[in-house]
């Protein structure tokens, strides 16, 4: 039910860089020694969520909006290396309903950004893209007879020699969060977070065109602690735990992005998915639970705008839907922010 | 070209991954208390002449005499068990494990499970209404039951009293009979938990068994498979353990079951039945309230949901007569329009508006609603360890779930025949600038269920366990006050809740002092 934790918490908070956009799961780096620090603002809200499978309303909150103001940095090692680091202050809402909002500095979250490969894609060979399609027709006459009959079409799309066309990167990460504040978790959907500390392996293949657009495909695996409650018993999962402490399950995420960069402009696209590796569903009228099972599938579009002047400051505009989830609500998420760089 | 700065930030980062790896990469959670095999402190082997609650005396159900133990028929139990040792897997031995820790105590951790379980109001339908449980078609949505605090505690009481009148009646003829454990009979057969010196006929677990999945069937019918299972379990248990003969099993089985077809018979036509009203009744109640010149309380649910067993006051009590419910009540709540009222409102709204973390985690640490084992579980999950430490028999743990579970069931009937007499408004409905850290209770304000079922309980347990008397205070200070700090209730509500509450307890522990087992 709780999407907007558990994004800002693994993946998305957006970091631009040097006229780029750079997040933890994209495909860039600061250049050495290229400090760049901002704030970004998102506003998220739901009025429909997913309980277990079953996507309802609940007139006991309404919308539930969550905003959330998160100061980012980073900076560039080496060449090859840049770390971040993000710390979001979050408030939530319910329209409807008796429930208190909550709000609280969150997790903060250290990452590093490795790049293992840079490839110039200089005359190695050529790109193709090929769709097939098939159409079939079976049989079934008792114990023998003509089985299958297929039909096959192959059509090539495209061709392309790689002729300085562009660079390959791939690039590990990895990632530590912590709870900033001893807020509490045991109140979704209106908690700020789910207050257990997470390590994430990172692995990003990007391809970046000299032409000017962009692929970015990432892939993360993320581990996470348990979490203490304030409450000596809980049920979920089909079993009551006559314990404070809840066993989270661990998340898997993959992002793909393509994009376009041309001049002060730089446009991405993502879809992105989220599974968390185990977790019991939301029960037929219950609240959401902490360790629930939190899935969903996402669109994102972003926009960021590098000013003429002053030429370090760069803008950036985003909208982000969920498309698909369980246990979670439907999010709208807009997020504008600003970034700034200094070259120590 | 690295940076000076490199292996520092690396540091933070290995830090950060250790970090993770020192709180918890091990995932396991232990999921009950651990409770080890019981070794009873004392047999009790004059419980059965403890004063009984329901039936009129040990012999209302009569136990046919066992065969001796020198018989050829005895044998072939012995020979069955000594297989069944040799032959023993590993799930067996676990299932001896689970069940030596005590029968009382296992079927109350699963009880209060299967209370979290049920205890999920009705969505509503898309009309804005919403369906009422069917006992006749508990599998359906929504589930039945609906196992909110004072179904539970109705729930824990009726199983309790019926595992203690059933356990007393077991050691009446235990001592009848003195038939030994085969453990104890047979050289060639191990006590795979503790055997002691407690005549074997009828086995105690099997009437545990007996007596409390009928109970369970009746009450959570929905769940009769794994109920069942359990059952099974304990007895083999028993049986697989050397502890008990078939026919001790049998014995058991038979007279467990007799004691809770009595019980179920009670249940039927305690006043249960008639506990949801109908809306025409729950319109009364507001009417009432307004011709009292009150403002009447409302549902502050959306869609407005029926408010919880408006009937629930009218049950019979275990140890209180109809005219002692009555005259226990506390008197009326502060008019909702008089001075005391709106500042007893401003203190609600200044308490939740200026919360600690602290009162936050003592709100949240007995919130115990939808979805939980409830109040009535929660004080049952304190006093589960102390009856495990004081190492009690079977049937004195069983009197003190009986004793406590009582108290928590006439606190439920007193406390609910409040709520409904006097249908007063919950704070935020006063003042909707007030928000709640807790979710709201469907049923009125005046007096907290929380500060009645915790003054009972505690009242109880002290005497039970008076050396922890004082932490059982605190704990009741602690419950009660945690609804101010969740903004759900008044202090009024607060402290006659606890009086009531401690009114109601003291019925139990003066039905304790003579029962016979001091």
């Amino acid at each position: 039910m709780k999407a907007s934790s558990v994004r800002v918490l693994l993946v998305i908070v957006p970091l631009a860089a040097s006229a780029r956009a750079q997040t933890i799961d994209d495909g860039l780096l600061m250049p050495s020694g290229v400090l760049g620090t901002g704030s970004f603002y998102a506003h998220e809200s739901w009025s429909q969520y997913w309980e277990g499978t079953l996507k309802r309303d609940n007139g006991n909150i309404g919308t539930l909006t969550t905003q959330s103001l998160t100061w980012v940095a980073g900076y560039g090692v080496t060449d090859r290396l840049s770390v971040m680091a993000l710390l979001p202050y979050v408030w939530t809402r319910a329209s409807q309903g008796t429930l208190q909002g909550m709000h609280g500095v969150q997790d903060f979250t250290l990452a590093a950004k490795y790049r293992l490969l840079s490839t110039p894609f200089t005359e190695r060979g050529t790109l193709r893209a090929i769709v097939w399609t098939r159409a079939s027709q079976g049989t079934l006459q008792g114990m023998h007879g003509v089985q299958d009959f297929t039909l096959a079409a192959k059509y090539r799309l495209l061709s392309t020699p790689f002729t300085e066309r562009g660079t390959l990167h791939a690039m590990v990460v990895g990632a530590a969060g912590i709870p900033a504040s001893n807020y509490v978790p045991d109140f979704l959907p209106l908690s700020i977070g789910l207050a257990s500390r997470r390590f994430s392996g990172r692995f990003t293949l990007n391809f970046q065109a000299y032409a000017g657009w962009f692929v970015t495909g990432s892939a993360a695996y993320t581990w996470r602690t348990k979490v203490t409650l304030d409450r000596p018993a809980y049920y979920t999962n089909g079993q009551l735990y006559l314990s404070n402490q809840v066993a989270m399950p661990n998340v898997v995420d993959y992002t793909v992005t393509a994009g376009y960069e041309h001049g002060r402009l730089c446009i991405p696209i993502s879809l992105s998915q989220q599974r968390t590796e185990g977790g019991g569903d939301i029960r037929r009228q219950d609240m959401p639970f902490v360790s629930n099972r939190m899935d969903w599938v996402r669109v994102d579009g972003r926009v960021i705008y590098t000013l003429p002047a002053p030429r370090e400051l760069s803008i950036r505009l985003g909208a982000s839907r969920i498309v698909s989830g369980r246990n979670v609500g439907q999010a709208t998420t807009l997020t504008s922010g600003l970034f700034y760089t200094f070259h120590l | 070209m690295p940076s000076p700065l490199r292996p520092s930030v690396l540091a933070v980062i290995v830090s950060c991954a250790a970090a993770f790896a020192g709180s918890g990469c091990d995932n396991t959670i232990t999921s009950s208390e651990a409770l080890p095999p019981l070794e009873m402190a004392s047999l009790d082997s004059n419980a059965g002449s403890w004063r009984m609650i329901v039936l009129s005396s040990p012999t209302q159900f009569a136990v046919a005499a066992p065969v001796a133990e020198t018989s050829a028929a005895y044998a072939v139990e012995l020979a069955a068990i000594r297989t069944a040792q040799a032959n023993l897997t590993a799930a067996q031995r676990n299932s001896i494990a689970f069940w030596a820790g005590g029968g009382v105590l296992r079927w109350n951790q699963i009880e209060r499970e299967l209370v979290a379980r049920f205890n999920l109001p009705p969505a509503p339908r898309p009309d804005g209404t919403y369906p009422v449980p069917d006992p006749e078609n508990p599998f359906a949505d929504p589930q039945f039951p609906f196992a909110n605090p004072p179904y539970a505690a109705r729930a824990y009481s009726y199983v309790a009293v019926a595992q203690y009148e059933a356990l007393k009646t077991a050691w009446y003829w235990k001592y009848q009979f003195h038939r030994r454990s085969p453990a104890r009979i047979d050289g060639g057969i191990r006590a795979l938990m503790p055997v002691g010196d407690l005549p074997a006929y009828p086995s105690e677990d099997a009437v545990l068994s007996g007596v409390t999945v009928e109970m369970l069937k009746v009450l959570f019918p929905a769940a009769v498979a794994e109920i069942t299972q359990r059952a099974a379990e304990q007895r083999n248990a028993a049986l697989w353990s050397g502890k008990a003969a078939a026919s001790d099993i049998a014995a058991g089985l038979a007279l467990g079951k007799a004691v809770a077809a009595t019980l179920i018979a009670r249940a039927g036509a305690d006043g249960m039945r008639n506990a949801v009203g109908n809306a025409a009744q729950w319109q009364a109640l507001a009417d009432s309230a307004v011709a009292r010149g009150e403002i009447p309380w409302i549902s502050q649910e959306s869609p407005p949901r029926p408010p919880m067993l408006p009937n629930f006051g009218l049950l019979q009590a275990w140890l209180m007569t109809s005219a002692e419910v009555t005259t226990e009540r506390p008197p009326a709540p502060p008019s909702t329009s008089s001075a005391q009222m709106r500042q007893e409102l401003s203190e609600v709204r200044q308490t939740v508006d200026h919360l600690t973390r602290d009162q936050l985690a003592i709100a949240y640490k007995w919130n115990d609603g939808a979805g939980t084992y409830t109040p009535p579980g929660h004080w049952n999950d304190v006093a589960a360890e102390y009856v495990r430490d004081a190492r009690m028999s079977e049937v004195r743990a069983a009197r003190a779930f009986a004793l406590l579970n009582m108290a928590m069931h006439d606190a439920a009937v007193g406390c609910w025949g409040v709520k409904y007499t006097y249908f007063n408004p919950r704070p935020v409905q006063l003042d909707p600038g007030i928000t709640t850290v807790i979710g709201l209770p469907n049923f009125p304000a005046y007096p907290s269920g929380h500060s009645t079922f915790s003054a009972a309980a505690a009242m109880v347990l002290s005497y039970l366990f008076p050396q922890a008397a004082p932490d059982f205070d605190a704990m009741k200070d602690e419950a009660s006050i945690s609804r101010l700090y969740g903004a759900i209730h008044y202090r009024s509500d607060i402290e006659r809740g606890m009086e009531h509450g401690a009114r109601i307890g003291g019925y139990a522990v003066r039905f304790a002092q003579q029962d016979g087992a001091n």
